[in-house]
């Protein structure tokens, strides 16, 4: 499990619908912005790579010191985004696999599903 | 290092490849302007707490040393530690300082110093406390830094030192030997310049920072620009260039606003509004603080979030130089009702409530609030506001507010926008909020279907009043009519019935009104027979006495919701005396004349704003409708005169005595009383059926011709009625106590005289011979009688004059033509008139008749007297008239 990770999913539009810590080390803080302006700093990068290929899962696409920001990019350009520090890909893949085929919701809107969340946690564990 | 690196910069074509170098040397000229000291000059943001909290300190084998005769700078050192001071945030919001080294500087210098030992170490951070540059975010707890010592515990002593080998460096001191240190590796001279004091360090700053943000705007990588931006607008700031400061951080704030960032803008925001407030720009201030409390709640805590919502209020209650409409629609939000929607019937005000979600940390007040509700159909904005009761108190989280609705047009009408004020700024929400915590996974969306919350029902029949009785009532008499009341899905409470009687009829107002609770058709049987004495079963409901006013009744309350039978007494009146008819004097019957007219009106409603109006017809009639007829001539003139009564009302009448007035010209026989014939009273007669009366009279004698047209028999019938006001008439509603049951009832009956009154007849005495021959003379003989003394006739004269016509072709009188005759005055006498006539021609011809020219036509019986034609045969042959020549 990686010790540090923050996952968004980010809509079309640029607003994110929904943002968790799924990392092992105890919350902090002030590490929580960071990571916040991490990963919409790393959207930049993202827009410009989306175009130049056709690939769903963009694998790091940006490098902050020790932190990773791995992206996934859905079909109607959904992205799944995570920060995370150096892991293995394959798991990452996997876990945006998982949760790509496991939305409950509705496009537009903020996943508020309690169920959504503890999915979203238990694949973590399982592949991160 | 650095310089060949800057120079690699300019040399790269990529602008991308080009910006994330001189963000990588921005971030190590921080980090090397941290180790000088210059750290209080760096902003703590979070894009550089991130940057250089994560790039980690250079490894030196050993840490440079301070150089000798350093003091005086490790002392300025000192004082400018202690005098950074962190920056004071509007509203004062308290944040943990960023951290802007990845670990402490401090344990990390003189961890590279190798002659220290652990507890040299450990007095060390005893005695040091916080220094001013701001907390670190990594204190380790000392069991961890003595780890870290033990396993580092490396390294040449250095001899250059000219410190006391037992005492670890202070952050003064590590600072000026680093200053040292670089001074003598930079060899470029500008670079030495940007390192040689704070000032200078800020500007190089700033002009790194200013390139590497346009170079990332140019090449749309905005978000990394902007990040950059706040770190310019900062710097801004802190030179007291608010106006630029506030145009960078409009940037920024505009970015994570449109993307919906909340944390960042968080962070950023209050800065922006700092500006604002400084450069006194109303407008924008109170809109960032009005976002400031829209962002999640979670971002601030409860006082810092009434330090917002104290400024809004503030403003919004001072003179605000350019009033501005404040934007609350994530602020104030509201639902509709979960319940069905309110259903008014036209023309009816009511009552909505509405829940609306106040966001606010604090109560907030509210100078007015109006909501305004739009058509469902139409894409007509709305409807005009409709103001809730005055000023009001939104407590956090849900407030229920009830607005009155006037009365609308009918429709479906759906929740539009909320608009209020606050202090002297008008607000206006349009956000529909989630009645109630979200739990379920299907509900998501923002966007709640509209669902109309008031349903105006297009104008319908909202009660009916009908007449109870469809059959007459007995006319001149007092009657009950009744009124079925019926509400159709509304309620009369309240209501008020306005009974207006029309023209010859009135209601009498010193009786109470009865209203009874009222059974249909199907459940209450009318009894047919009316002689079934009148009861009413118990369980039928209700039955209450209410006076009436000036016409008015108020409806009692029991009988808002259920079908009520009203019944109020009225007389009415007919002045005019009935006519009996006979066979000479057909009736021409009017329904007209029996039907009286009843204005009514009902003002019902919640507000006493419906009106129902309806005219009803009543009818009346008279008990009886009598007709007459001679039944019988006896050959002395009497005759027997029947008088039917026809029942005309659907109950039954008891006949209890009859006597008719005989008009001149008739007498009574018998008694004379004018009483008929045999006693049968009382006679019962029951509905809409007759029974006919028989009275004795005879023509009496009378000269004046006149009286005899004009005159009228008068009936005078003593009845009761036993009828059921339910069915049709009834017996009258008593008006004082000891007014007696029985009726009268009186009818004119024009009895006319036998047109004929033959007072004399003339006969024809047959021919001698059977055969008349023409040229033969005969004897044509007529008889004339009296029927009646001549006091009697109505002839003066004893003398009677005589004609004979005969048509002279044909006939040829030998004798008088005409003469008087005149013969006794009783009662039978006869007189013969003889006439010789000759007929002329053959055939069948009229003979002569005989006329009394003076004596009416109607006086003479068998007129003409004699056969219309006689048989005449030709002449017998004559021999005289032949002559052979």
């Amino acid at each position: 499990m990686a010790s540090t990770a923050c996952f968004v999913i980010v809509s079309k539009n640029d607003i994110p619908i929904y943002e968790a810590e799924v990392g092992s080390a105890p919350k902090k803080e002030d590490l929580a912005y960071h990571h916040q302006f991490i990963l919409h700093a790393a959207l930049d990068v993202v827009q410009d790579l989306a175009w130049t290929t056709n690939a769903m899962f963009l694998r790091s696409v940006d490098r902050f010191n020790d932190l990773v920001v791995s992206v996934y990019v859905t079909a109607g350009h959904t992205r799944f985004m995570l920060l995370h520090d150096s892991r293995s890909e394959d798991g990452i893949k996997s876990f945006f696999q998982e949760i790509f085929l496991n939305p409950l919701y509705l496009p537009g809107s903020r996943i508020a599903s309690s169920h959504f969340d503890t999915k979203v946690r238990a694949l973590a564990r399982k592949y991160l | 290092m650095m310089v060949e690196l800057l120079l690699l910069i300019q040399r790269r074509s990529s602008i991308v490849f080009r910006v994330t170098f001189i963000l990588s040397v921005v971030l190590r000229f921080m980090r090397l302007a941290y180790l000088i000291g210059y750290g209080v000059e760096i902003e703590k943001s979070p894009v550089n707490s991130a940057s250089l909290s994560m790039l980690s300190w250079p490894k030196p084998a050993t840490w440079p040393s301070i150089p000798p005769d350093s003091s005086a700078e490790v002392m300025a050192k000192e004082k400018t530690i202690l005098q950074a001071k962190a920056r004071e945030k509007l509203f004062d919001i308290q944040r943990k300082p960023l951290p802007l080294e990845p670990s402490s500087l401090l344990r990390e210098a003189n961890r590279r110093r190798a002659f220290l030992s652990v507890g040299n170490l450990s007095e060390l951070y005893d005695s040091v406390d916080g220094s001013g540059l701001g907390a670190h975010s990594k204190l380790s707890p000392n069991k961890s830094s003595s780890n870290l010592m033990t396993r580092t515990m490396s390294g040449p002593a250095t001899s250059e030192t000219s410190l006391p080998v037992d005492r670890p460096m202070r952050l003064s001191e590590i600072h000026v030997a680093a200053e040292h240190a670089l001074k003598q590796t930079i060899s470029d001279p500008d670079f030495m310049t940007s390192l040689s004091s704070p000032e200078e360090f800020e500007s190089r700053y700033m002009e790194l920072t200013k390139g590497a943000a346009d170079n990332y705007h140019r090449s749309w990588w905005k978000r990394h620009g902007v990040v950059l931006d706040g770190e310019i607008a900062a710097i801004f700031f802190k030179h007291g260039n608010y106006d630029l400061a506030a145009k960078s951080y409009e940037k920024v704030c505009a970015l994570y606003s449109a993307e919906g960032w909340e944390e960042l803008l968080a962070d950023v925001l209050p800065d922006l509004a700092e500006c604002q407030k400084i450069l006194k720009d109303e407008a924008g201030y109170l809109a960032s603080c009005v976002k400031l409390l829209s962002l999640e709640s979670s971002l601030f805590s409860s006082k810092e979030r009434q330090a917002f919502q104290s400024e809004v209020v503030r403003l919004a209650h001072s003179e605000m130089r350019h009033p501005v409409p404040l934007d609350v629609s994530s602020l104030i939000t509201f639902a509709g009702n979960p319940a069905p929607p309110l259903e008014l019937c036209d023309g009816d005000p009511g009552t909505l409530s509405v829940a609306v979600w106040s966001g606010f940390p604090d109560d907030i007040t509210l100078e007015s609030l109006s909501l305004r509700l739009s058509a469902f159909s139409s894409a007509d904005e709305g409807l005009k506001a409709i103001r809730s009761t005055d000023a009001r108190v939104l407590v956090p989280g849900r407030n229920i507010i009830t607005f009155d609705i006037p009365p609308q047009k009918p429709g479906s009408y759906v929740l539009g926008a909320l608009t209020g004020q606050i202090g002297k700024l008008s607000f206006r929400s349009h956000g529909f909020s989630q009645d109630g915590p979200v739990d379920t996974d299907e509900f998501m969306s923002f966007e709640k279907p509209t669902r109309p919350v008031l349903k105006v029902r297009k104008p319908r029949a909202l009660v009916d009043i009908t007449p109870a009785v469809s059959s007459a009532l007995l006319m001149n008499e007092l009657q009950w009519i009744g009124l079925i009341v019926k509400p159709i899905d509304y309620s009369l409470k309240g209501g008020i019935l306005h009974i207006d009687a029309g023209a010859e009829l009135k209601i009498e107002e010193s009786q109470m009104i009865e209203i009874e609770s009222y059974r249909s058709d199907g459940e209450h049987s009318s009894p047919i027979d009316a002689s079934k004495v009148l009861s009413r079963p118990t369980d039928t409901g209700r039955v209450e006495k209410v006076p009436i006013e000036n016409g008015k009744i108020k409806l009692p309350d029991w009988a808002s919701d259920v079908t009520t039978l009203v019944w109020f007494p009225v007389r009415a009146i007919n002045d005019t005396v009935p006519k009996g008819t006979s066979p000479a004097s057909p009736q021409k019957h009017s329904i007209v004349d029996g039907m009286r007219m009843i204005a009514l009106k009902l003002e019902f409603g919640a507000f006493h704003n419906q009106i129902f109006e309806r005219t009803i017809a009543v009818h009346f009639t008279n008990p009886f409708h009598v007709s007459t007829r001679v039944v019988d001539k006896c050959n002395d003139g009497t005759l027997l005169l029947q008088v039917i009564l026809h029942s005309e009302v659907k109950a039954t009448l008891h006949v209890k005595d009859v006597s008719l007035d005989l008009q001149a010209g008739f007498e009574h026989l018998g008694k004379g009383d004018g009483r008929p014939t045999s006693s049968l009273f009382p006679l019962v007669i029951a509905p809409s059926s007759k029974a006919g009366i028989l009275f004795v009279i005879r023509l009496s004698g009378t000269k004046d011709l006149d009286e005899l047209e004009q005159a009228d028999s008068m009936l005078h019938i003593k009845y009761g009625i036993s009828g059921d006001r339910a069915t049709g008439a009834h017996s009258p509603v008593p008006v004082k106590p000891d007014d007696s049951e029985e009726l009268l009832f009186k009818i004119s009956l024009k009895l006319k005289r036998p047109v004929l009154d033959p007072c004399l007849a003339v006969g024809f005495l047959p021919f001698s011979t059977d055969c008349l021959r023409v040229g033969q003379l005969v004897n044509m003989k007529w008889r004339v009688e009296r029927l009646k003394d001549l006091e009697e006739a109505s002839l003066s004269d004893d003398e009677i004059l005589y004609q004979v016509d005969a048509n002279p072709q044909n006939w040829m009188v030998a004798g008088r033509k005409s003469g008087h005759i005149s013969f006794s005055e009783a009662q039978g006498s006869r007189i013969e008139i003889a006439v010789t006539c000759v007929p002329l021609v053959s055939g069948y011809v009229h003979p002569p008749q005989l006329g009394l020219p003076d004596v009416g036509d109607a006086n003479i019986s068998c007129n003409p007297a004699g056969p219309h034609l006689v048989c005449v045969l030709p002449p017998t042959l004559s021999t005289s008239y032949c002559i052979p020549a």
